[in-house]
């Protein structure tokens, strides 16, 4: 009886740990929950044309995955061939087996849990060592990254948007995160709800931060929460002060300024020296420019007077 | 040698009449609207030279401002209609301040008002860095920047037709280019920027940047006329200067002031000819453009491809514009700019016709560089057109008003194109109502300005018929008046002595 008990402290101290252990760790993926009742079924079928083929398969639940694979075989067209699974690159254990020729077709099927991350990656059939069908299990990925940072200023506020495209299903919730040292930390603006502030919608989100400092820079993640897994997407986001554009704007202003004042007076130097030069020849001098004088000197046919 | 007093008269006549049809063969403006020989040189090109900085900037400003919207969009959470707005609403003002700007130019002249063009772009581009909302931007930006943008346009063009007139089409090709050039300059100097500093920064630089037209009006030296103010009351109309006779032009400004919109420019045949075809031209001009990438995407090209296609267009109107000014200027097309200006509209409105038919991306770049030439001569004439009409002495408040009118056409265009898209959900017939739409204001524009010479002959042949007659009793009655003197020096006048009116000028011998 003691050591029932003592089996159940232990088991309840462990779930404790666990738990513990679970919080501790920032890590993105939900524990993997434990199916309630029958999982729903899919199937994937390829049929190959050629020597190998890639087949992106989005998985958003967990779901009992039947993978099939056509092959119409080569040339000459052997009764029994070797079919293989593997995963990652590993062997599947007990997944060889001898193929059969049906209807001028190799058949490869198989049926796959899918209940947690670690079930996902890079499925293939391979038949012999002739023909190869890839399937890519991965929850749906972000298309429309931001490569370029968004530039913020100290004391503004900067927005950071990510988006799911909307034909891909949309993930149960988001998460933002945030790089601290080499571990990414997940922003919670209940605990800062004059700087952060997180506003959802189905397929997008965005990450408010108010009061911007120039310790602000850095790189955020945003994680779109699906029941299998997690994708994330990074943003990164730079603080400068307002003199890094005051600086060029005001060595243009002062070219400005200088060009001006130049222009002017040259110009003003210029008709000086011309007024002096008519007033010595004529007291009648005309007030003209060189340009006209050697125009008006000039005859041509476009003259015109008023008569 | 003093000639019979007869003589003179019948001298005056034959010469004035050929002065007359050397002049009417290159304008039907009326030929004796100046009163002193434009310089066509010299000084000339650097005001050129300023006109491109000022009209680049005007024509290039509303199209790279939508390289920021996105970042704007998603700081101020407007949706993207709202923010379109602001382009539009920028265009809309630079048209529409045309005839504000006429009569700015009448009164001071191109030089401060185009230094204070570029000090108001310069202040709406800053003052809208530090923006929060969306309807603090429309102000910035799309009423004081637009404002300064029009005065920008309306002085730079009427500058040119001041300084050039056997060389006009050729100035007017070389500043017109300004807008291609700063749309392929400024264009990637904003994404740099928008890198760099984001969208607040971006606007403050480009407030700093569009000060540089305080610099190009200031090269915009004033044309002083080649006589003393005092005495010659005739010139006063051209003079750019306040001077003594400053009671004059403030009557003469009250008249201005008070029509804003002269509507007696509808009285003028050429002028109505070119309205029409210069707003069917407007209409559908700019939405081919704005929906180009869309459709080569729809075709199948990548969409940085599709995007390359409007550079295409762009770098091909760069050369395009300055080309047919050289091509207008010579003497085979300059008195018949009007009809090349028409052939231009038709071409234009052709090569939209048969978009619909260009398929693969190779036909599209053919179909882009067709559309740049097209585009370039038809904007490269579309200003000497009316300069050629009008003349300089009204070309001010004929450009603001015809500016003003082409601002519904310009906005009503590509929204109604879109419409067309929307309930067809097929690009074509964009292309087909845009080309249908031009094609018949280019061959309007023919037909009527075959008509227009015609009756300008008969109008001509007509007054000179009277003048003939009238010659004999004009020659003494001008005897008698107080412009005798100007009557007795033709003479000399005619021994190839300068030509003004001021007798002080002919008896002083240079």
């Amino acid at each position: 009886m003691t050591a029932s008990w003592k089996q159940l402290f232990f088991q309840i101290l462990l779930l404790v740990f666990c738990r513990h252990i679970n919080t501790k760790t920032p890590g993105p993926t939900p524990p993997p929950l434990a199916p309630s009742g029958p999982l729903p079924t899919d199937v994937r079928s390829v049929v190959l044309k050629g020597e190998s083929q890639t087949e992106k398969v989005e998985v958003v639940n967990q779901v009992n995955l039947t993978l099939e694979c056509t092959w119409a075989g080569n040339r000459d067209k052997q009764p029994n061939i070797t079919g293989l699974w593997r995963k990652d690159g590993d062997e599947i254990e007990n997944s060889l087996l001898t193929v059969q020729l049906e209807n001028e077709q190799y058949n490869l099927k198989r049926v796959f849990n899918i209940v947690s991350e670690e079930n996902l990656g890079n499925y293939s059939c391979l038949f012999g060592n002739e023909a190869r069908i890839d399937f890519v299990l991965a929850a749906p990925h972000m298309g429309e990254v931001r490569d370029k940072p968004i530039v913020g200023y100290v004391g503004d506020t900067a927005v950071i948007l990510c988006k799911m495209e909307e034909s891909k299903p949309k993930p149960s919730t988001w998460n933002w995160y945030r790089m601290n040292g080499t571990d990414k930390e997940q922003i919670l603006p209940a605990a800062e709800p004059h700087r952060y502030e997180i506003k959802n919608q189905a397929e997008k989100t965005k990450l408010l931060v108010h009061n911007l400092t120039e310790a602000d820079s850095g790189l955020y993640y945003c994680a779109a929460v699906y029941p299998i897994s997690t994708t994330m997407g990074h943003v990164e986001l730079k603080v400068i002060t307002f003199f890094e554009p005051l600086k060029p704007f005001i060595a243009i202003v002062v070219e400005v300024i200088i060009l001006v004042a130049a222009i002017l007076l040259y110009e003003r130097s210029r008709s000086k020296k011309n007024y002096a030069a008519g007033n010595e020849t004529n007291d009648q001098s005309n007030t003209l420019t060189q340009g006209e004088n050697n125009g008006l000197e000039g005859s041509s046919s476009m003259r015109q007077r008023k008569v | 040698m003093r000639k019979p007093p007869q003589a003179p008269g019948r001298h005056v006549t034959s010469r004035h009449r050929q002065q007359q049809a050397e002049t009417q063969k290159m304008s039907p403006a009326p030929a004796d609207e100046l009163g002193f020989k434009p310089l066509d040189g010299g000084w000339g090109w650097v005001v050129v030279f300023g006109a491109h900085i000022s009209i680049g900037f005007a024509y290039s400003t509303p199209k790279v401002l939508s390289i920021f919207f996105k970042e704007i969009q998603e700081d101020l959470g407007a949706s993207f209609s709202e923010i379109a707005l602001i382009s539009s609403i920028m265009l809309a003002a630079m048209y529409a301040g045309g005839p504000v700007s006429s009569v700015l130019v009448k009164r001071y002249g191109s030089r401060p008002v185009v230094m204070l063009g570029g000090l108001m772009c310069g202040v709406s581009m800053v003052t809208a860095s530090f923006g929060n909302s969306i309807i603090y931007l429309y102000l910035c930006i799309g009423i004081i920047g637009g404002c300064g943008l029009s005065l920008n346009l309306n002085a730079s063009l009427t500058i040119i037709s001041k300084y050039f007139l056997a060389r006009r089409p050729l100035a007017n090709g070389l500043a017109m280019a300004g807008s291609p050039v700063f749309l392929c300059f400024v264009a990637p100097l904003n994404q740099y920027l928008l890198v760099k500093f984001g969208w607040r920064g971006s606007l403050l630089i480009l407030g700093g940047l569009m000060l540089n037209c305080c610099v190009a009006g200031a090269l915009m030296r004033p044309v002083v006329p080649p006589s003393k103010p005092s005495a010659c009351t005739l010139q006063k109309k051209v003079e750019e200067q306040p001077n003594d006779c400053n009671t004059k032009l403030k009557r003469s400004w009250m008249k201005n002031a008070k029509k804003f919109l002269d509507v007696s420019f509808f009285k003028d045949r050429g002028f109505v000819i070119y309205l029409i075809g210069s707003v069917m031209f407007i209409f559908g001009a700019y939405a081919p453009i704005v929906f180009l990438p869309a459709y080569a995407i729809n075709q199948g090209v990548e969409e940085y491809s599709a995007a390359y296609l409007l550079s295409i267009m762009g770098f091909v109107d760069m050369f395009v514009r300055p080309g047919t000014g050289l091509v207008a200027n010579s003497k085979w097309i300059r008195p018949r700019i009007q009809y090349f200006f028409s052939f231009a509209v038709a071409f234009n409105g052709t090569c939209h016709l048969l978009c619909p038919l260009m398929k693969s991306y190779a036909l599209l770049v053919v179909y882009a560089v067709f559309f740049g030439v097209s585009f370039g001569m038809v904007f490269a004439l579309i200003f000497e057109c009316l300069m050629d009409l009008m003349g300089n002495q009204r070309f001010p408040s004929a450009v603001g008003l015809v500016t003003i009118l082409e601002c519904f056409p310009m906005l009503l265009g590509p929204p109604a194109a879109g419409f067309l898209v929307d309930i067809s959900h097929d690009y074509k017939y964009l292309f087909l109502m845009c080309g249908s739409v031009i094609t018949t204001g280019g061959v309007f524009l023919f037909i009527m300005n075959i008509y227009n010479y015609h009756m300008l002959k008969k109008e001509k042949t007509a007054k000179d018929r009277e003048q003939n007659g009238g010659a004999m009793a004009d020659q003494v009655e001008m005897k008698r008046t107080p412009e005798a003197e100007m009557e007795r020096t033709e003479p000399e006048a005619e021994d190839g002595a300068q030509g003004d009116a001021c007798p002080e000028d002919v008896e002083t011998p240079n």
